[in-house]
């Protein structure tokens, strides 16, 4: 009986460490649902302005920066011409820029990406719902990913052009 | 430590028995005087045992009520020290780094880098609860098994210093009274003067047992089963999909997804009462201020069946459920609820239907439906179309005099549509248009259009034609499918407590050697009442005693 | 003639019948010793007097209730006023089952002033009916506050009943260590429960000699877009200011000993307009309260507590201990019900989480916690007694922190209106 007794209470005490782990490592997880640098970079699926789907995981493997923009924001606009020329300049090494714009109509962001003749994938994220999953809090916000998917760095605010050119030089190293 | 666990009585008892498991004989303290501890029968705990793995470390730590007086001490200082400056989650939209520093000095920042500002959800605090919890489980384990063992199975017959030794004990002499009366003659009417007081009679020659309410023992445990399912309960929040939480903003009119589900919802309108002063109190009413009576908003709840969230096209949506959400009444549909939180005025244009009035030859078309939140790209008026170039909800000149939008709320909405059809160049005429009159004035529409200002004209007949969202309401949308199960584990902790608190467990031990009568009473709460019940039976019986006399060791402290 | 003015002379009328309940007590009790019949007689028959008079004051009590709730159209329990009157009556309910239980008239010596005190209090704020907001529109706020209250109220039987355990049993006269200890407590508790009849009696009487002062703080605001607004905002004071809000112009003040503008500034990490106010109003209780005390003592020329020591004498102690624990145990499941489970219903149809760690809620935890540890303590570990008196006595004023003490130092969704 005691040898059966032993048996049971180490039964119990295993149920306790596994509901234990759960409760003791929720803790952890439900802390930090924002990815952060270091973080792999959470996976989209959203349309450019030619009804393209993109999505995130299909550049695995590429270098690729996400920056969310918008018309309105006027270090958005200023950062554009050079984001675009670094665009330009790396496209033929596989790196490439999404652009996800911040909830705006097509309309509008249609013509402004014919004014600035920006050529990188500008995609749409009409409910917002991308960047309140990157928790995006000032504009712009650019996020640096490594072919590996991992974010490398993330800048909120204008950026200049030898900045971005660092950090893709970074990315393709 | 070892010392002989067999009774006189000739029971062998478990190793840690304080009260021989038979006849009640106590076997660690024989020549005292004392009250016994009575606590859980006198049985061993389970955890008692004579040899000591590291498991019964584990065990017999988590089984002791001291620990767990300690874990409830501990719990109750973190919540004090969670309570002393808000907690993050309080706000919405802060960044907690300097927050605290900002608002509460160096105690704010200390506060936030020891962690405190997420107490409730720190892995410590958590720790705290689980330990709570595993030391309900064990504690429980291991008492409810021996005492239900005891109880079920007791001895009439009890060694005289186990009944004399009780907290309420009596000895004297059976009364004399009646001429022919025998012993079995009083043991039948004190047996039934208890039984009167529902209690259940167990004799044996010369011995009697009665016991009533033995089920409020349980109650403790019960309340811990309740405790256990209720904390299991709320870690199930945890699963994924189980639990959701977020506020959003709904402006009247435009539906709206709810992020990481396929409903869409929609303010279809917002209305806000307040009281009037007739309906105050006259006390009241000279403090001169607006209470809100009701506020609500009637909501929409669709489903999207088809062109979700993909951008320029409109979601096709099916109607689930419509319902008027107010503070205390969500919108339930399904595992979702949505809450009445709060709501702000603010004027807003939704949409406008403007007609084109074309000078030249005094006709109007249309009306065109512009609707600032989608945007077509192309729209037709009679014969004319009218191409729509940009969009700017809010329209404004940046810093090199080049048009933009201030931000993406159509708060001065402006259009640029290029004109094509007859009389004009196939390649198109562009024409802005400000829906409102003052951007209209503001901006010079006239001016920037020239010629073709004053051929043509976009203009809405009446204020049907324009469509003005007046509030936002701010609405928190939930899902808990833990529920039920929090409200099982409470009801069940309830009918524990209440078992364990408003009745007790009264039990008495009669004992007749010839002419000797020895009594002894215990109950685990309420000494008052068993007192009283007992002098009053042995009153009925021609034994007449003072209800306080009964009572050992009284005044000990 | 309306309900409104019925209700308010019915609750005058019920707190003027339990201030003679409670000297009928004191009679029953002290006087023991002074007619010539039998003590126990006496104090049987006085104590039966003082007994019918608190359920005459409770049935006015009853009346103020009903009669409010008639004319406000809901269950008067929406604000602090309300709130603090209703709990009042709960615990002149609670006392009246545990006397009827017990029949010890000395509990009605210490229980009836704790009703008492709590009416006294609760007349410190507004009084006029409140139209009801939405927040409180659902008939959760019958059930969760009438049945928290209660629980609450048994909670101060069972303070009652410590207090006298100590006071009967605590040696006034040894002086070891752990006799000094106990003395220095019970003082203490009686000093509290002097400060706040001090705080009332200050209260009532500058705002019965409608004595005013105000002060401008500016403050921003945001609203709800997030813009960022200055403001100023007013500040009154009922009591003189000692001390002004950090930061603040003096808009008005009459005149007080002379003095025509306070004298000092409350601490400057004292945020905002209504601290420097609430921070004045604690340094005038407690100077209030030192100052009746310092009264009390002179008179009895003795520890307050040894002064009232006698009338406890040869009262069963452990009968004290028994009324305190059961008082208790009843009022447990009770509170359980009404401040755990209810509030988690209705937090969950008002907000949508049963539980979301407000001030309010934790501070509900925490008392639940404490009676929690105290039940273990005495039913496992023995605790009874002495120490099983402490724990009561200071189980109340955990929950006197939860009930006044969150509204006034922490603010949170339960925020009550407070003065």
């Amino acid at each position: 009986m005691g040898k059966h007794r032993t048996w049971i209470q180490i039964a119990i005490l295993l149920v306790l460490v596994i509901v234990g782990a759960f409760a003791v490592g929720g803790s952890f997880a439900s802390r930090s649902p924002l990815p952060v640098v270091g973080d792999k970079a959470p996976d989209f699926t959203l349309t450019d302005l030619d009804g393209q789907t993109h999505q995130l995981s299909e550049y695995r493997g590429k270098p690729v920066v996400i920056n969310f923009w918008g018309t309105f924001c006027p270090p958005c606009r200023d950062e554009m011409p050079a984001i675009q020329a670094q665009y330009d300049k790396w496209r033929q090494q596989g790196f490439t820029v999404l652009a996800v714009n911040l909830g705006e109509n097509k309309v509008t962001v249609d013509s402004f990406v014919k004014q600035l003749k920006l050529t990188f994938p500008v995609l749409l994220d009409p409910d917002m719902d991308l960047s309140r999953k990157y928790g995006v809090k000032l504009y712009p916000t650019t996020y640096f990913v490594d072919k590996s998917g991992k974010i490398e760095a993330k800048q909120e605010g204008q950026m200049e052009q030898d900045f971005i050119e660092r950090n893709i030089m970074k990315l393709l190293e | 430590m070892i010392h002989n666990t067999k009774c006189e009585c000739g029971h062998q008892n478990h190793v840690g028995t304080v009260l021989c498991e038979s006849c009640g004989k106590p076997l660690t303290d024989e020549a005292g005087n004392e009250p016994l501890e009575m606590r859980y029968d006198g049985v061993a705990r389970r955890s008692q045992r004579a040899k000591r793995t590291p498991l019964d470390r584990v065990w017999n730590f988590f089984s002791s009520v001291k620990i767990a007086v300690y874990l409830i001490i501990f719990t109750l200082l973190a919540s004090a020290i969670g309570t002393i400056f808000p907690q993050e989650d309080t706000f919405i939209n802060l960044d907690p780094a300097t927050f605290y520093k900002d608002t509460y000095g160096w105690s704010g920042e200390l506060y936030y880098l020891l962690g405190l500002s997420h107490t409730f959800d720190s892995w410590w605090f958590r720790m705290l609860l689980f330990m709570i919890g595993t030391s309900l489980v064990i504690c429980s384990l291991d008492r409810v098994l021996p005492l239900y063992r005891a109880l079920s199975k007791q001895q009439l017959r009890k060694h005289p210093s186990f009944i004399l030794r009780q907290k309420v004990a009596f000895e004297g002499d059976l009364p004399q009274s009646g001429v022919n009366e025998s012993t079995k003659d009083w043991d039948d009417r004190f047996a039934d003067a208890l039984r009167k007081k529902h209690y259940r009679v167990y004799r044996e020659d010369g011995a009697l047992l009665a016991e009533k309410n033995r089920f409020s023992r349980w109650g403790p445990y019960i309340n811990h089963i309740g405790l256990i399912i209720f904390l299991l309960a709320a870690l199930s929040r945890g699963i994924p999909g189980w639990h959701m939480n977020q506020y959003m903003e709904f402006l009247e009119g435009s539906p709206k997804a709810i992020s990481g589900t396929n409903y869409y919802l929609l303010n279809n309108q917002f209305t806000v009462d307040f009281y009037n002063p007739d309906e105050m109190s006259e006390g009241f009413r000279q403090r001169d201020v607006a209470v809100p009576k009701v506020y609500k908003t009637d909501a929409i709840l669709y489903e999207c069946t088809a062109d979700c969230r993909v951008a320029d096209k409109q979601p096709v949506l099916r109607e689930l459920t419509h319902q008027q959400i107010e503070v205390n009444k969500p919108l339930k549909y399904k595992d979702l609820q949505v809450f009445q939180f709060d709501y702000s005025e603010t004027p807003e244009l939704l949409a406008i239907k403007p007609m084109l009035t074309d000078h030249s030859t005094g006709q109007s078309y249309g009306p065109i439906d512009l609707q600032m939140d989608n945007p077509l790209p192309s729209y037709q008026a009679g014969p004319f179309t009218l191409t729509l170039k940009s969009f700017f909800p809010e329209f404004g000149l940046d810093d090199k005099g080049l048009p933009m939008t201030k931000s993406n709320k159509p708060l001065a909405p402006a259009f640029v549509f290029s004109l094509t059809g007859p009389g004009l160049p196939a390649a198109g005429s562009p024409y802005m248009y400000f829906p409102r009159q003052i951007d209209k004035v503001n901006f010079r529409q006239d001016d920037i259009n020239g010629a073709l200002g004053s051929r043509f004209d976009l203009s809405v007949g009446s204020m049907d034609d324009v469509k003005i969202a007046q509030y936002t309401s701010y609405l928190n949308i939930r899902v808990e499918k833990a529920m039920p199960y929090i409200w099982f584990g409470a009801a069940v902790s309830m009918i524990g407590l209440i078992m364990g608190f408003y009745w007790q467990h009264r039990r008495i031990w009669l004992r007749i050697d010839g002419a000797r009568l020895m009594l002894g009473a215990h109950t685990n709460k309420n000494w008052f009442g068993i007192r009283k019940e007992v002098a009053d039976a042995l009153g009925k019986t021609g034994i007449d005693v003072d209800p306080k006399s009964l009572e050992k060791g009284r005044n000990r402290e | 003639m309306n309900f409104e003015t019925i209700s308010s002379s019915a609750l005058l009328a019920a707190f003027i019948v339990y201030c003679i309940a409670f000297l009928v007590f004191v009679l029953a009790v002290a006087g023991k010793g002074w007619s010539s019949r039998d003590p126990q007689e006496h104090v049987k028959r006085w104590g039966r007097f003082a007994f019918a008079a608190s359920v005459v004051g409770f049935a006015c009590h009853l009346l103020f209730f009903f009669t409010r709730w008639y004319s406000a159209g809901h269950i008067p329990t929406s604000n602090m006023y309300e709130f603090m009157t209703f709990l009042a009556m709960m615990i002149m309910f609670a006392f009246i089952i545990v006397y009827l239980i017990y029949r010890t008239p000395v509990l009605g010596m210490f229980a009836l002033p704790v009703g008492i005190i709590v009416i006294a209090y609760a007349s410190v704020f507004p009084h006029e009916v409140q139209p009801l907001i939405p927040a409180l529109q659902s008939y959760w706020l019958k059930i969760h506050v009438t049945t928290a209250a209660t629980g609450e109220a048994f909670f101060a039987v069972g303070f009652a009943g410590g207090l006298m355990y100590l006071l009967r049993t605590i040696d006034f006269k040894g002086t070891s260590k752990a006799a000094r200890r106990e003395q220095r407590g019970a003082e203490f508790t009686l000093f509290t429960i002097v400060t706040v009849i001090a705080f009332v009696s200050v209260v009532f009487g500058f705002h019965a000699a409608g004595y005013s002062a105000q002060f401008g703080k500016q403050v921003t605001v945001k609203d709800p877009q997030g813009v960022e607004q200055t403001v100023t905002q007013k500040i009154d004071y009922v009591l003189p200011p000692l001390f002004q809000p950090y930061d603040s112009q003096l808009i008005s003040m009459k005149p007080f000993l002379g003095m025509d503008k306070p004298p000092m500034t409350s601490p400057s990490w004292m945020k905002g307009g209504n601290a420097g106010r609430k921070f004045n109003t604690v340094v005038w209780s407690l100077l209030a309260g030192l100052i009746l005390y310092a009264i009390l003592r002179l008179v009895a020329r003795r520890r307050l507590g040894e002064a009232i020591q006698p009338a406890l004498a040869g009262i069963d102690a452990e009968d004290l201990d028994e009324i305190s624990y059961r008082a208790i145990a009843i009022g447990y499941p009770i509170y359980t019900l009404g401040a755990l489970i209810f509030a988690m219903i209705w937090a969950s149809e008002a907000w949508g989480r049963f539980w979301g760690w407000d001030p309010k809620e934790d501070w509900a935890l925490i008392t639940w916690l404490f009676y929690a540890a105290f039940l273990h303590l005495r039913l496992s570990r023995g605790w009874q007694g002495k120490r099983s008196a402490w724990l009561a006595v200071v189980g109340f004023l955990v929950v006197m922190f939860t009930l006044i003490g969150v509204n006034l130092v922490i603010a949170g969704l339960h925020s009550y209106a407070g003065v």
